[in-house]
């Protein structure tokens, strides 16, 4: 017990304290900013904490980590420009939120979901880390593959209403990620002999264009309106908390994602993008009765946000436990941690174990100080929805091709995200949605490796291959059930205008 | 569409700025070398170990040059986006790069991706850091020695499954030249990193981890993976008791490495003096306990060593792949 008491003093102490406030602030900022990412901002800390000792230097990045994908949140409700892309799901309900006046709520909601998120992941980073990063280890290619699949089949109930388009722009996604050299045969694929293509088209570059340049052109049709449409409501006051009723109609699809998001951040290579897309389309499949959903509910701010601040402990569970990172922010936090002389595995939590809860608990701690500063920074961030959308064109189009050129110094980024800026705008004139699309291009790779990966690992039937492990059987009696009640909802409803029609 | 020409115009005059903003360049005045910041391209993302071990490089050069180098991350292309710029770059001294090898040769020996850049693109300077490949398996694994991997392999040729990480990569080549040796035939699955494959191997879906030596030396240390044999010259001192492919009777050698470059015709005068500078930096006792706590082993080989270590290990790649 002693050993718990000296662990939380030493969280506690003012340095330490102060490098969380510092990585809280520091994330927030490079989270809010499209295209600097929580990795860059992680990456370019890291040589500052050259000089620091390890617990310092570790509470310092990992506060950064979470709040830069809180701090996401920020640009995506009030501009419809996803900071980071683990929050282009939370631009969806919430931009429409701020368009509505309630910006405040919007923001209340995302951040007491992003602390809730934050904090159940430190809690299990604290008490269950050994065991729940087998979870990493139990999944293999046929595993990715089903999940990925599983991830694809809820397109249809994505696209809001229009499941052909929606699976039009998710083929469309899956397609766009195919580009580039392949990795198992070492071909440039759809490449058309341009070097740049070679490494595929960037996806942080394409959600920028998809989401923000596209909001940025959209803006140009109405010039002198501002973002907020009417004047902000009773719920688009600022408050610390949100108010009971939110609470109660958010709290099951919190919990939900927050449990995603853990488990997506453990699997390697998963991060915030993926988790915060699979809760937003679990909270969706949950949400039939609310006719909001996709037009600014809270439930879709709250399962987006929830979602990518769980996986930032998720990630770090299996980093420390196995030195396997579970996201590629947490790629650069192991970098970190053996360049502070810490080895992950078994003697991080024996030999080394005042060091790692320290830094668990700092984390934990760090994730409420997030809270706390976001919310005053909100108070003075509602102004942005009044100003005229003039002022807002040029912000944002600045903002896009910074973001977008600084993710690499590369041109070709910009090119990229200037052609889906296009894409995204001409999409939205016609009623296409965008998230599918981003959909596919996370999910089509991981489909795709799984699936040969899976077929050169069989031994005999690769179908027998393909279900051999239960979390297999779980995921296909999953994608089962997913399908077959989109393809249900869908029958009943035509059936259902087809008898309207008649009449 | 109510579309109003002039925000249009508004639009694209602030993103014609930020471009032309962005792509400035400076133009240089010629003093005593150097006389203002040097730039090192990092032809991959921040983060990873090619950055950490550039930071770490740039970090020590700065006061023996006096002038602060800075680090700029190019990616995209494989890593050819950076390498493109570097060989594309004013041969001043200014401009500074990191190169991958055998993970570089990819881009103009293989037909398939046609660039024009050729080893002779380039002034080698110094290699900074090698790392050799090592070939592990599970402590539930039945092979013992690399002598029953490879008899294994031989018996039931691409029954055995083991990781790489991309076409042409240094795993891959080491795979392939085993193969060529022994006879053997492995089922090579291929990832985008080695955390994807140290997962894939430590819950038993695939069975061998064929990776760097610095990206497994905590987990051997752990008893979580053991080592069948390092495909260095020496015994590594990282690990010490673990065998390497020579001393078991198969004299290959394979690993990735790091140096720094210039674009080609670097005038003989700066060479000398960055390699010098650089040489100072690679073979000092601070930075080589930096890279120590990374399990880096920094090997410095200067100049025309360098260029010559280049051009064997192109000849290897060529060989091996056919290109």
């Amino acid at each position: 017990m002693d050993t718990l008491l000296a662990v939380v003093a030493d969280a506690f102490t003012p340095f330490h304290l102060s490098m969380m406030l510092a990585g809280v602030v520091i994330g927030l900022i490079i989270g809010a900013m499209p295209g600097l990412s929580s990795n860059l901002g992680i990456a370019l800390m890291l040589p500052m904490t050259f000089g620091m000792d390890p617990i310092s230097a570790l509470i310092l990045l990992t506060s950064l980590y979470t709040s830069a994908i809180y701090g996401g949140s920020f640009s995506a409700i009030l501009l419809h420009t996803p900071g980071t892309s683990a929050s282009a799901a939370t631009a969806i309900d919430g931009f429409a939120l701020t368009r509505k006046g309630e910006f405040n709520k919007a923001i209340r909601i995302s951040t007491f979901a992003s602390v809730v998120g934050g904090l159940s992941s430190a809690i299990a980073l604290l008490a269950i880390a050994p065991p729940l990063s087998l979870l990493s280890l139990k999944f293999g290619p046929a595993e990715y593959f089903w999940l990925a699949v599983f991830g694809i089949s809820v397109i249809g109930t994505l696209a809001s209403g229009n499941m052909i388009k929606g699976l039009v722009s998710g083929a469309v996604g899956v397609a766009i990620s195919t580009v580039g050299l392949d990795l198992d045969s070492g071909y440039p694929r759809f490449t058309f002999g341009f070097y740049d293509l070679q490494g595929g088209i960037g996806f942080v570059p394409a959600v920028i264009g998809l989401f923000s340049l596209s909001q940025a052109l959209l803006m140009c049709e109405k010039p002198h309106n501002t973002i907020q449409e009417v004047d902000p409501t009773s719920g688009g006051k600022w408050r610390l908390l949100p108010t009971w009723a939110e609470l109660k109609f958010t709290q099951a699809t919190i919990w939900r994602s927050s449990i995603i998001g853990i488990i997506i951040g453990i699997l390697p290579g998963a991060g915030g993008d993926i988790g915060s897309w699979t809760a937003y389309n679990e909270a969706k499949r949950f949400s039939k009765n609310d006719p909001d959903f996709g037009k600014g509910s809270i439930r879709g701010i709250a399962a987006s946000e929830s979602a990518n601040n769980a996986t930032t402990g998720g990630a770090i569970i299996p980093l420390l436990t196995l030195g396997i990172p579970g996201s590629p922010s947490a790629a650069i936090l192991l970098g970190a941690l053996v360049l502070h002389g810490m080895q992950p595995g078994r003697t991080l939590f024996t030999e080394h174990a005042h060091f790692t809860y320290t830094v668990c608990v700092g984390f934990l701690i760090a994730n409420l100080v997030m809270g706390f500063v976001g919310m005053a920074m909100c108070r003075y961030m509602g102004v942005v929805a009044r100003l005229p959308n003039t002022i807002l064109i040029i912000a944002v189009t600045v903002l896009s091709i910074v973001g977008s050129y600084s993710l690499g110094n590369n041109i070709y980024d910009v090119y990229t995200m200037m052609a889906f800026g296009i894409i995204g705008y001409l999409m939205r004139k016609t009623g296409f949605s965008a998230a599918p699309m981003v959909l596919g291009m996370i999910l089509g790779p991981l489909a795709e490796q799984g699936f040969r990966q899976a077929v050169q690992l069989a031994d005999g039937p690769v179908l027998l291959h393909m279900v051999a492990n239960p979390i297999s059987w779980v995921l296909v009696s999953l994608i089962v059930l997913s399908v077959g009640s989109a393809a249900w909802l869908e029958l009943s409803r035509s059936k259902l205008t087809d008898v309207m029609a008649e009449k | 569409m109510t579309f109003r020409i002039s925000h249009i115009a508004i639009a694209a005059a602030a993103g014609f700025s930020a471009v032309a903003l962005l792509s400035a360049g400076v133009e240089p005045a010629r003093a005593e070398f150097p006389d203002k910041n040097l730039t090192l391209i990092v032809p991959y993302g921040a983060g990873g170990g090619t950055d950490i071990g550039a930071r770490l490089l740039a970090k020590d050069l700065d006061p023996l040059i006096k002038q602060p180098v800075i680090v700029q991350n190019i990616t995209g292309g494989g890593g050819w986006t950076g390498w493109g710029t570097l060989a594309a770059a004013k041969p001043d001294g200014y401009t500074l790069g990191l190169l991958n090898a055998p993970s570089f040769y990819m881009g103009y020996l293989d037909p398939k991706l046609g660039r024009k850049e050729r080893l002779e693109s380039f002034t080698p300077l110094i290699n900074h850091v090698i790392d050799y490949v090592v070939v592990t398996v599970p402590p539930g694994s039945p092979y013992k020695s690399l002598k029953e991997l490879v008899e294994a392999a031989k018996a039931k040729p691409g029954s055995i499954s083991i990781t790489a990480h991309g076409v042409g990569g240094d795993e891959h080549l080491a795979i392939m030249a085993l193969e060529r040796m022994t006879g053997a035939k492995f089922k090579v699955v291929h990832n985008k990193a080695t955390p994807e494959s140290k997962a894939q191997v430590l819950g038993n879906h695939v069975q061998v981890l064929a990776c760097n030596l610095s990206e497994i030396v905590t987990e051997v240390k752990d008893n979580q993976l053991r080592v069948l044999g390092v495909m260095s010259p020496t015994k590594s001192r990282f690990l010490p008791e673990s065998p390497t492919f020579k001393e078991q009777g198969y004299d290959l050698e394979a690993s990735v490495s790091r140096g720094i470059a210039g674009p080609a015709g670097l005038p003989k005068d700066v060479e000398a003096k960055l390699v010098e500078w650089l040489d100072k930096v690679v073979t000092s006792k601070e930075h080589q306990d930096k890279a120590d706590s990374l399990f880096l082993e920094l090997r410095s080989i200067k100049g025309d060593a360098y260029r010559k270590f280049l051009k064997d290990n192109e000849q290897t790649v060529k060989d091996l792949m056919g290109w």
